[in-house]
């Protein structure tokens, strides 16, 4: 127990420096990650051509099985070292739980419900941004918040290609016979998505209240 | 109607896990050898098991891939693994106190009664080689340049980005904090990766010096210079079989299986060794029982 005080009070700027590493590489992967799912996922809902879905579907899927460090060792050549290929790396992990959810969040809108809307005169932009996304966001929320806890794990492999982030604090620490680093390394990346994973409740609690604000609103 | 169907889903995964898992428990291995990532430690833990094998009547199981030496050591500890390969220099990485000493006899001399008093683990005499940290630029670098040892790079440090394992900044005694001190030189930008790595990141201009390990084929297959050690500032690493003692007491005919392996791998041979699994892809119980067979080691 003292081992491990004295080396946070020794170490905290390293410390944070890994945290900061690991907050840039799991959060980049995120956002990206959503930026480029969501939309895919309600392309995907408004395609009527299946194999389409199928393949795209069947693609994310792909990404989520290559274990992931083949996937780093395999982007050395294309992408280098670093920061870079562990975003994408992790970024194409997220895609599938994001890009899934979306999807059936959009297909569990009631059918009646997109009916009257068709019959109040809404665009297909409309109902999207009016209707859809809003009743389909506790599916998204949901998507988004189990990938952000999967990729703060996963996170930690990025240091085995010179990323840095909290694995290199579990990966020396394994390496030079330090348990107080590895615990560090783990119990920094838990917290982490304990607490990413609380702020995303809070984020979705806040988007739910506005959109029944403007629903009665609208009544 | 449902659940009969999930049912003969579920019986093929049922299956695969129970072949699984009875085949984890298969033969009981007597010995169990564990191996770090690299190549050199796989393939010396299959000479063990080769000879162990052929001249004794006991059954020999491998472990390969753990992460790192402090590892293969704790799992000795706990008896999951009894035997591995470990380099004298490990006795910088805080597992008892040391000297401080960088003297090859000496280094030696306290990795085998340290490990005996602090372990219970009988550290045998080398094998013949050291697997040492060797600083590496690629060749047109250096020629460019004009680097020949650790100290010619001093110039152009801030500009230079180094890869090296994942352990080694963090090592005290032989680490990059001493080394920094030892040398004077702190480099531009550093990135701790896993050391199978480092070598086509310098190959391929991602970085522009590693730390490698001084016996890798890899040195040779991509081209790269390693730099003198002007300084002598890395401690020794002399390649040893380690064994728990419990086990040497209970089957002396283990240290006979092995002894002609002691003191008889030379660096080249081994960095020959290791260029037939890393770069001509074979495999490395192929590689080594070849060799074993070659040097007329093997009775079967």
């Amino acid at each position: 127990m003292n081992a491990f005080w004295s080396f946070i009070t020794e170490r905290y700027p390293d410390i944070l420096k890994a945290l900061q590493e690991h907050l840039v590489l799991s959060f980049s992967a995120v956002i990206l990650g959503t930026i480029i799912a969501v939309p895919i996922g309600i392309l995907l809902v408004y395609n009527r051509v299946g194999w389409i879905n199928s393949a795209v579907f069947f693609i994310a899927n792909l990404f989520q099985t290559v274990p992931s460090l083949a996937l780093l060792a395999i982007l050395i050549p294309l992408l280098g070292i670093g920061m870079k290929p562990a975003i994408l790396a992790l970024l194409l992990y997220s895609l599938m739980p994001i890009l899934r959810n979306t999807y059936d969040g959009f297909r569990s809108v009631d059918k009646g419900v997109l009916s009257s809307a068709q019959g109040m005169g809404y665009s297909t932009a409309q109902t999207i941004l009016k209707i859809q996304l809003p009743l389909s966001l506790p599916y998204i929320m949901s998507g988004i918040r189990i990938t952000t806890v999967y990729i703060i794990s996963w996170a930690t492999l990025a240091s085995l290609i010179g990323a840095g982030g909290l694995g290199q604090l579990i990966v020396s620490g394994l390496g030079v016979n330090k348990p107080e680093m590895i615990f560090i390394g783990g119990i920094g990346a838990i917290l982490l998505a304990l607490i990413a994973d609380g702020l995303l409740g809070l984020l979705e609690g806040w988007l739910g209240r506005r959109y029944h604000q403007t629903r009665e609103s609208a009544v | 109607m449902k659940l009969i169907k999930l049912k003969w889903m579920l019986m093929p995964i049922c299956a695969i896990l129970l072949a699984g898992l009875t085949s984890a428990c298969g033969i009981q291995s007597q010995v169990t050898i564990g191996t770090q990532t690299y190549t050199e430690s796989k393939i010396i833990a299959e000479m063990y098991k080769a000879l162990i094998e052929d001249r004794t009547n006991l059954n020999v199981g491998i472990i390969p891939d753990l992460a790192s030496s402090s590892l293969v050591i704790n799992a000795m500890k706990r008896n999951d693994v009894q035997m591995a390969t470990l380099y004298t220099g490990e006795i910088f990485n805080n597992h008892f106190p040391i000297s401080g000493s960088k003297d090859r006899q000496q280094v030696l001399k306290e990795a085998q009664e340290g490990f005996r008093k602090y372990y219970q683990f009988s550290w045998l005499d080398p094998l013949g080689f050291e697997n040492t940290y060797a600083f590496t630029v690629r060749k047109d670098l250096a020629d460019s340049k004009g680097y020949t040892k650790i100290t010619d790079v001093k110039k152009d440090m801030d500009a230079m980005k180094l890869g090296v394992d994942t352990t080694w900044l963090e090592r005290s005694t032989d680490g990059y904090p001493a080394f920094s001190k030892a040398y004077g030189i702190k480099f531009g930008q550093v990135f701790p990766m896993e050391i199978s790595l480092v070598y086509s990141a310098v190959a391929n201009k991602q970085v522009d010096i590693v730390l490698a390990y001084s016996t890798d084929s890899r040195l040779k297959a991509y081209n790269l210079k390693t730099l003198q050690d002007d300084k002598q500032f890395f401690p020794p690493y002399d390649a040893s079989p380690v064994l728990r003692s419990d086990l040497l007491k209970k089957h002396p005919e283990i240290q006979e299986a092995i002894a002609p392996l002691i003191g008889h791998l030379d660096a080249d041979t081994m960095i020959a060794l290791n260029y037939q699994v890393d770069i001509e892809k074979k495999s490395e119980r192929e590689v080594a029982v070849a060799y074993l067979k070659e040097q007329g080691l093997l009775k079967s």
